[in-house]
């Protein structure tokens, strides 16, 4: 019984229902395999630090999983690393109760959900 | 009647204020690497990990600071380097 913090950073020429679906279907994966999605938050698009495979932004999914017996985490690794709509992913164990809620809401830089941004550079 | 020898100069006394460890005094036992308000004020211009001689944060919480600014990195919420 082990809590798990997975963040996703993806594509953002992803959709924003491109994204849901695709978490869901990480969401999916992690439930059947005997865990359980605690918290989520949706970080939306931002902008990156350094550009990643030459994009400036990325979209940012947050998942917290409570695993029972099994741990279906390195499975779900093994598949976000196949995924090439998958730029980053990082997998950290915590402790749910010393991490607040939301420890800073990301603020998504102008180009909230609307316009499709094309890639720049 | 010998010259005086020059005067040496004075040992410098300067105060220096004892830096305390921010982390220990807020009694903090995580540091998140999501916490990117946080950790930017733990990175110099050149986006390197601010030593503890300047922040005098223990060394506790030093390492914590570190483990997060390099997850951070990793996913791109701060930079490694500024170019």
């Amino acid at each position: 019984m082990r809590t798990y913090e997975l963040v996703i950073v993806a594509d953002p020429r992803l959709s924003d229902e491109e994204m849901v679906a695709m978490t869901e279907d990480y969401k999916r994966m992690i439930t059947a395999g005997g865990a359980e999605i605690v918290r989520e938050e949706n970080w939306g698009r931002r902008k990156l630090a350094y550009p990643i495979q030459k994009l400036n932004e990325a979209k940012y999914a947050l998942l917290f999983v409570k695993t029972g017996d099994k741990n279906p985490l390195p499975e779900v690794e093994h598949r976000l690393r196949q995924n090439d709509k998958v730029l980053r992913y990082l997998t950290v164990r915590t402790d749910l109760e010393k991490i607040p809620p939301t420890p800073v809401e990301p603020a998504v830089p102008g180009a909230a959900a609307a316009a499709p941004m094309t890639e720049e550079r | 009647m010998r010259p005086r020898a020059p005067e040496r100069p004075k040992k410098k006394v300067f105060f220096r204020r004892r830096k305390v460890c921010k982390f220990c005094v807020d009694k903090v036992d995580y540091v998140d690497y999501k916490d990117t308000k946080l950790l930017q004020g733990f990175i110099l211009e050149r986006a390197k990990i601010l030593p503890r001689r300047i922040s005098g944060t223990c060394a506790r919480h030093q390492r914590m600071v570190q483990q997060a600014i390099k997850r951070a990195r990793h996913l791109a919420l701060i930079p490694f380097t500024s170019d």
